[in-house]
């Protein structure tokens, strides 16, 4: 369903022109919960911006559920952002003047066509998750732990076919972080959820099926 | 995956329109001393806009109703002072020497055929008295008979002067005057008398409350009227400052001020005269709205640019603070579009909230003024359109460069900046 073939990313900082991605191949099959696992400086987030259509590569080439990518298009790439992948960050990045609720909503407030009972699917998923409770509060009235389950569940709004996860248990402390990675898990086993997770540390990468290390720019096994 | 990409929705916006909306105002809130520094300018600006029309609108309505009210066959003839005289010690001189005389005013109406009725009045200086009290804003004027017709006086109390009444001492009071002797506690005012220098007037009749014109260079409502040969007596030296004359019906008031020049003339040579008519008074009077109105257009354009400037600038401020949201927005799935759309949301709300106060403002200070300047009030639904329709360019011009700045943000930088 995802696709990476000899990608390249190179950046221009002043005179001297520095590859981050070095030829990258990458194939994640439906279903899968996969980690890419790295030192910071590894190019992994560079990778991540590009699976999540934030970042086009130099060259090479990108299918995603089969079709290639065009970077031509800004307007399409944020549909497919909107339709097929769901975010998760380490900093959670929820909009602090909108509820626990709003924000799962947001991702539905972007997509055209069908809104039929976002409301109660919000619900849902903050039930899923284990925040219903706390579904009219402020990102700022609530902790970290809770602030991440909020965003996992506005990842899933959209019902995407990608979870895409950049260090989605930096910041939290070790057993919230162990919540977090039981929720992943529980999602890909119950319902199929396809999970890419980026991090840096081989606890939470060896929680998944598969491990894939990235050292120098490219993916070593 | 892609090639199933639907666009067909394209055209359903409300929802994201109606979010953008909630958004627009939660963040114009959270921000209200900026959100109100910012409105000033535009409150200004679409204020004097607003004034500006308005008064416009009512001055029209008001002059027009005064000519009306008087009558556009009237033309007011004065002595020429010699202020346009370019040496004015000898216009002054020439000034002093000749007057008008009383005996050819009343002799017009034989010897122009284009007037049928003459109107002469005397500005006598002094104030009146009564019951040792000074009556202020009085003036003391002759007229004779014809005065009341051609001014549409209406007696509400014993009776005008007459042409009979030459030489006599008798007066008739205008409503404000009647007024101020009524307060010292006097129930007849007929019969009462007045003081004005060293002289003594008997009250003989009382006029109605009559409207101010823009045709009569005095207020009837704070005069004292006596018999044109009384005050001609009295005053000492200063002749006849003033003739209105009835224009009779078939002539333009252009054939009857030629012949009343050659009329006069005829009578002395020396004598200079100004005739004015309404039609000269309007043009004069919208000349004057014309300044002013320019005047008013400058503040307004200046305060309105100022006032985009500033909405521009919180903008601005706005999107670089909220540089991660978008970066957010984005990931989410906004595109361009949605996220400039947003801002210039928030910028059209926020100069509309400055247009709703600059309307209050601008329709206040018409209404100021007309009730100073003692105008009827009119609601001009016309200047409203206009403030909502500025205040909404302004929003639109000055939310436009912001808000395309937002929309071109780079998603991942975005998302990096705190």
């Amino acid at each position: 369903m995802l696709k990476l073939q000899e990608v390249k990313k190179t950046y221009r900082i002043g005179p001297t022109e520095v590859d981050i991605l070095k030829g990258v191949n990458l194939h994640v099959r439906k279903g899968e919960l996969i980690s890419i696992m790295g030192q910071s400086g590894c190019g992994k987030s560079t990778l991540m911006n590009i699976i999540g259509l934030l970042d086009r590569p130099t060259s090479g080439s990108y299918k995603l559920n089969g079709s290639e990518i065009v970077y031509a298009d800004d307007d399409a790439l944020s549909e497919i952002r909107n339709r097929s992948i769901g975010f998760i960050f380490q900093q959670y990045f929820l909009l602090s003047r909108l509820t626990a609720v709003e924000n799962v909503e947001l991702p539905m407030v972007y997509r055209r066509g069908d809104h039929g009972g976002i409301r109660e699917q919000s619900m849902e998923l903050l039930r899923r998750v284990g925040m219903d409770g706390q579904a009219s509060h402020r990102p700022s009235e609530l902790s970290g732990g809770q602030q991440q389950r909020i965003a996992i569940a506005r990842a899933l709004i959209g019902k995407p076919s990608l979870i895409l996860a950049d260090e989605p248990t930096g910041a939290l402390d070790t057993t919230v972080g162990r919540e977090i990675m039981e929720l992943f898990k529980a999602l890909n086993a119950d319902e199929g959820i396809t999970l890419v997770i980026i991090t840096h540390d081989p606890v939470i990468a060896n929680q998944c099926k598969r491990v894939s290390l990235m050292r120098d720019g490219v993916i070593a096994e | 995956m892609q090639e199933g990409l639907s666009y067909e929705g394209r055209g359903d916006c409300r929802v994201i329109i109606r979010a953008n909306i909630k958004e627009a105002l939660k963040s114009l809130m959270s921000a209200k001393q900026r959100t109100l520094l910012a409105l000033i300018g535009i409150v200004i600006g679409i204020g004097s806009v607003i004034a500006m029309v308005s008064v416009g609108h009512i001055v029209q309505v008001e002059s027009l109703r005064q000519f009306k009210e008087m009558g556009t066959d009237l033309i007011s003839i004065e002595k020429d002072d010699g202020s346009d005289s370019s040496s004015p010690g000898i216009g002054g001189a020439r000034a002093t020497k000749s007057s008008i005389k009383l005996a050819d005013v009343l002799g017009m109406t034989a010897g122009c055929s284009a007037i049928t009725v003459v109107a002469p009045s005397v500005n006598v200086s002094g104030q009146a008295s009564y019951g040792g009290k000074n009556i202020p804003n009085s003036r003391l004027m002759g007229v004779t008979e014809s005065f009341r017709d051609i001014n549409k006086l209406r007696i509400s109390q014993g009776r005008f002067i007459s042409d009979l009444d030459a030489q006599s001492q008798f007066c008739v009071i205008g409503s404000n005057v009647a007024t101020a002797i009524r307060k010292q506690g006097c129930g007849n005012i007929i019969g009462e008398k007045l003081k004005v220098g060293e002289k003594v007037y008997t009250i003989v009749g009382v006029t109605e409350n009559v409207p101010e014109s823009g045709m009569r260079n005095f207020s009837p409502n704070d005069a004292l009227c006596v018999h044109i040969s009384t005050a001609l007596r009295s005053s000492k030296g200063s002749g006849i400052s003033n003739i209105i004359a009835r224009v009779s019906a078939g002539t333009t008031n252009n054939i009857a001020r030629e012949q009343v020049m050659a009329y006069f003339k005829s009578k002395n040579s020396t004598l200079s005269l100004k005739v004015s008519s309404p039609e000269e008074i309007i043009a004069q009077m919208e000349k004057q709205m014309r300044m002013i109105t320019l005047l008013m257009g400058a503040v307004g354009s200046i305060s309105l640019i100022v006032g985009g400037v500033g909405v521009m600038n919180v903008m601005l401020v706005s999107v670089s603070e909220r540089r991660r949201e978008i970066g957010i927005r984005r990931a989410l799935g906004a595109k361009r579009g949605d996220i400039s759309g947003q801002f210039l949301i928030e910028s059209v709300i926020l100069s509309m909230m400055g247009g709703t106060l600059g309307i209050l403002l601008g329709v206040g200070a018409s209404y100021l003024v007309s009730l100073f300047a003692h105008w009827n009030f009119l609601f001009s639904f016309k200047a409203i359109l206009l403030g909502v329709g500025v205040s909404n360019v302004v929003g639109i011009f000055s939310g436009y460069y912001p808000a395309r700045q937002a929309s071109m943000l780079d998603p991942i930088v975005a998302l990096k900046s705190d």
